[in-house]
């Protein structure tokens, strides 16, 4: 098993990625390709107190970075040298079986579906970040590949999602929920009325668990293994999740600061604590993965630290021994037309 | 000779779409007629220099493609074959 990591992506490269991918070689059975700068890598090894490459870890040279103010798709087809270029390529060849990247979102989408290409018959890739352990480790597919989405764009997410969830997940009979403003049928702009009607005959006839619209408050409780989500309506759910979280946080360590009464009962509740830090820590949940591409492909944050790097390299490890890639693609190669899913047998209900 | 190229970019074009090659003709618009969109455009300008052995141009930026026929001209010329 080996992950390809584009070390130059993200706020924090190549230090995070370095980091991560130092604790995945100790602690994970797999062998990782740091590509970028090999000079600052080496320099970060240097800050971890490491002087000689650690065993399981090697560097391809990449000398150019695609920076977030570059054009992605002229930045894909231009930046040859680019660490993210020479990484999506080492995977497309084989040199690795999964690849992770904290660089920028865009180049990373374009970079994905125009150097390792579409799985044939998937009209999209989407992006599916895993929400948080506090919220029973369902995905959410679209985080924000695809803003604007067709009936039958939605209806692939479910089926993608819903074999994500059986293989990576380990989740049995997913239940795929449609992200609306209401839970009764009829709710909500066309999109999102056209799609549940695809999915709700898609129930009826046992391909998919479709259990019905569901609203943001109510992917907190555990009942859904799968939001079904334009890319748009996504980004605005995550980010949001993520600021809450953030704010939750803060205000609770403002609150155990307060008096020496107080932070006396913190102390007291300080494991607690920390297991809800964890809960709700997006750098514990890994990243995003790339689904309807022909590789794994993982979006780590791009504020990740080591740790975020180190669960998203775990998270990577997990995706490529699953065989979704494969998956999807047996699934629509029994689907001669993508957009139809009336003659096929269940892939995610079974 | 240029039948046969526009014949194979038409195929080129319905792989990449998941459309039938006869609904394709030379005057047929990506956007306004296939749906495309910009990442579809994408695909089929990287599809067309692989296949042509066309150097992708410094600063990486697409070919103006509109219709069918921007493509054939596109490697007409710009194709090392």
């Amino acid at each position: 098993m080996k992950i390809i990591i584009d070390a130059m992506g993200g706020d924090n490269a190549p230090g995070a990625m370095v980091e991560g991918a130092v604790i995945a070689a100790e602690s994970l059975n797999a062998n990782i390709v740091l590509v970028g700068k090999g000079e600052e890598i080496l320099k970060s090894l240097r800050n971890l107190k490491i002087g000689d490459l650690p065993s399981g870890i090697e560097i391809a040279d990449a000398p150019d970075v695609i920076s977030m103010r570059d054009d992605p798709t002229a930045a894909i087809r231009s930046m040859k040298n680019s660490s993210m270029v020479v990484a999506l390529n080492m995977l497309k060849d084989g040199g690795g079986d999964a690849l992770l990247s904290a660089g920028s979102t865009g180049a990373l989408l374009a970079g994905s579906t125009l150097i390792l290409r579409r799985i044939s018959g998937v009209r999209r890739a989407a992006l599916a970040p895993i929400m948080p352990a506090a919220f029973s480790n369902a995905i959410l597919i679209d985080c924000g590949a695809n803003v604007d989405c067709s009936p039958e764009m939605l209806r692939q997410f479910a089926y993608m999602g819903g074999l994500y969830a059986k293989l990576v997940l380990g989740k049995s009979y997913p239940r795929i929920g449609l992200l609306n403003n209401g839970t009764e049928e009829g709710k909500g702009p066309e999109l999102q009325r056209d799609t549940y009607r695809l999915l709700e005959e898609d129930d009826k006839n046992g391909k998919i668990n479709f259990v019905g619209n569901i609203e943001a408050r109510d992917i907190f409780d555990g009942a859904i293994d799968v939001i079904v989500s334009d890319g748009f309506s996504g980004n605005i759910l995550l980010k949001t999740i993520e600021g809450m979280g953030m704010f939750t946080l803060k205000t609770l360590k403002s609150l155990l600061t307060g008096s020496k009464k107080v932070a006396l009962a913190g102390l007291m509740l300080k494991d607690s604590f920390a297991e809800f830090k964890r809960d709700v820590d997006y750098t514990e949940t890994g990243g995003a993965v790339l689904l309807g591409v022909t590789k794994p492909v993982i979006k780590a944050h791009g504020s990740s630290n080591g740790n975020a790097a180190f669960n998203a390299i775990r998270q990577a490890v997990t995706c490529a021994r699953s065989g979704y890639v494969d998956a999807i693609a047996e699934m629509l190669r029994n689907r001669p037309n993508p957009d139809n899913f009336t003659n096929s047998e269940s892939t995610t209900g079974d | 000779m240029l039948d046969r190229l526009t014949e194979q970019i038409k195929e080129i074009i319905a792989e990449q779409l998941n459309l039938d090659s006869a609904d394709i003709t030379l005057d047929t618009r990506f956007k306004e007629d296939l749906d495309a969109d910009s990442i579809d455009l994408a695909e089929l300008a990287m599809t067309i220099e692989d296949k042509f052995r066309i150097s992708t141009p410094e600063n990486g930026n697409l070919p103006e493609l509109i219709t069918v026929r921007d493509v054939i001209n596109y490697v007409k010329d710009y194709s090392a074959d």
